[in-house]
């Protein structure tokens, strides 16, 4: 029983700890401290204008900018953009 | 001592193959894995499938087996808490809220994940986010379910986890049978 007692709470640790996680190492960008980053806004307002039907939500990964939306085709679509150079780095289609 | 029949074949499996599609969906999270999207299906069917066998399972697959109203299960904390609670074959009551809570804490996760993959709803922020902060709550859920059953295993002396795979328990004099039977000595001791 002690050993039971024991893989429990192993087992317990090891399921709160990767909750505290949020880089999932999809995308990494060298993009240097976020007080030299072009905004959200203005990835959003250059998506639109590459033909993006919709820009709906927007996340820090990897130092990267993670952008959900509808892209030139309308199609759903998960891309990484450089938050310096709005480089486009990498498409996760779903 | 003799063994007693308390979890039936279909509640074992659907036990174990949860937790395989929930590891499975949380290590498939990141990156569009259509694996991902696999798991969670398989993860709604079989809560579904529970839900179900909740009203026509053997008699401790039954959610009026364990289903206990909100007083009943404040007294068995209290009744934990002195160290003098009955032992139930089935769940106990605590056990029993805990089922209902991972069970309906699953589909809101499997929901909200489906409702993602639609085009009305992919990317849209308050989906994803509930999508997360339900699966942040399953963790807390999971690890506290665990720690419930290591530590009922302790005081009943009886390796829950091994009664969860092979279906049976140990049968005592003591053992109350489950059903209706085990509120008596619940209320007994309230008074």
């Amino acid at each position: 029983m002690r050993n039971l007692a024991t893989t429990g709470v192993a087992l317990a640790v090891l399921l709160l700890c990767p909750a505290a996680g949020s880089a999932t190492g999809l995308a990494t960008c060298e993009s240097g401290p976020q007080s030299g980053w072009q905004s959200q806004d203005a990835l959003t307002k250059h998506l639109l204008k590459l033909g993006w039907r919709e820009v709906r939500r927007m996340k820090v990964d990897g130092n990267c900018y993670e952008v959900y939306g509808m892209n030139e085709n309308n199609r759903p679509t998960e891309a990484y953009f450089h938050p310096v150079t709005l480089q486009h780095i990498m498409t996760t289609q779903r | 001592m003799q063994g007693i029949k308390v979890w039936d074949l279909l509640v074992r499996v659907l036990h174990w193959s949860l937790l395989a599609t929930i590891v499975g969906a949380w290590l498939t999270r990141d990156g569009g894995d259509i694996r991902h999207v696999q798991f969670g299906y398989a993860a709604l069917a079989i809560v579904a499938v529970r839900f179900i066998w909740g009203f026509i399972g053997s008699r401790h697959a039954r959610f009026v087996d364990f289903v206990r109203s909100p007083s009943a299960t404040f007294a068995y904390l209290k009744a934990v808490i002195a160290h003098r609670e009955p032992r139930h074959v089935g769940h106990n009551p605590l056990g029993g809220w805990m089922i209902l809570l991972l069970l309906a804490t699953v589909a809101g996760i499997c929901l909200t994940g489906w409702l993602y993959t639609t085009d009305a709803y992919w990317g849209v922020a308050w989906v994803g986010e509930l999508h997360e902060a339900l699966t942040d709550l399953l963790i807390v859920l999971v690890a506290l379910h665990v720690i419930g059953v290591v530590f009922t295993s302790i005081r009943q002396k009886e390796n829950l986890v091994k009664a969860m795979v092979t279906g049976t328990k140990q049968s005592t004099e003591h053992a109350t049978t489950g059903g209706l039977s085990n509120q008596e000595p619940l209320s007994n001791q309230e008074r």
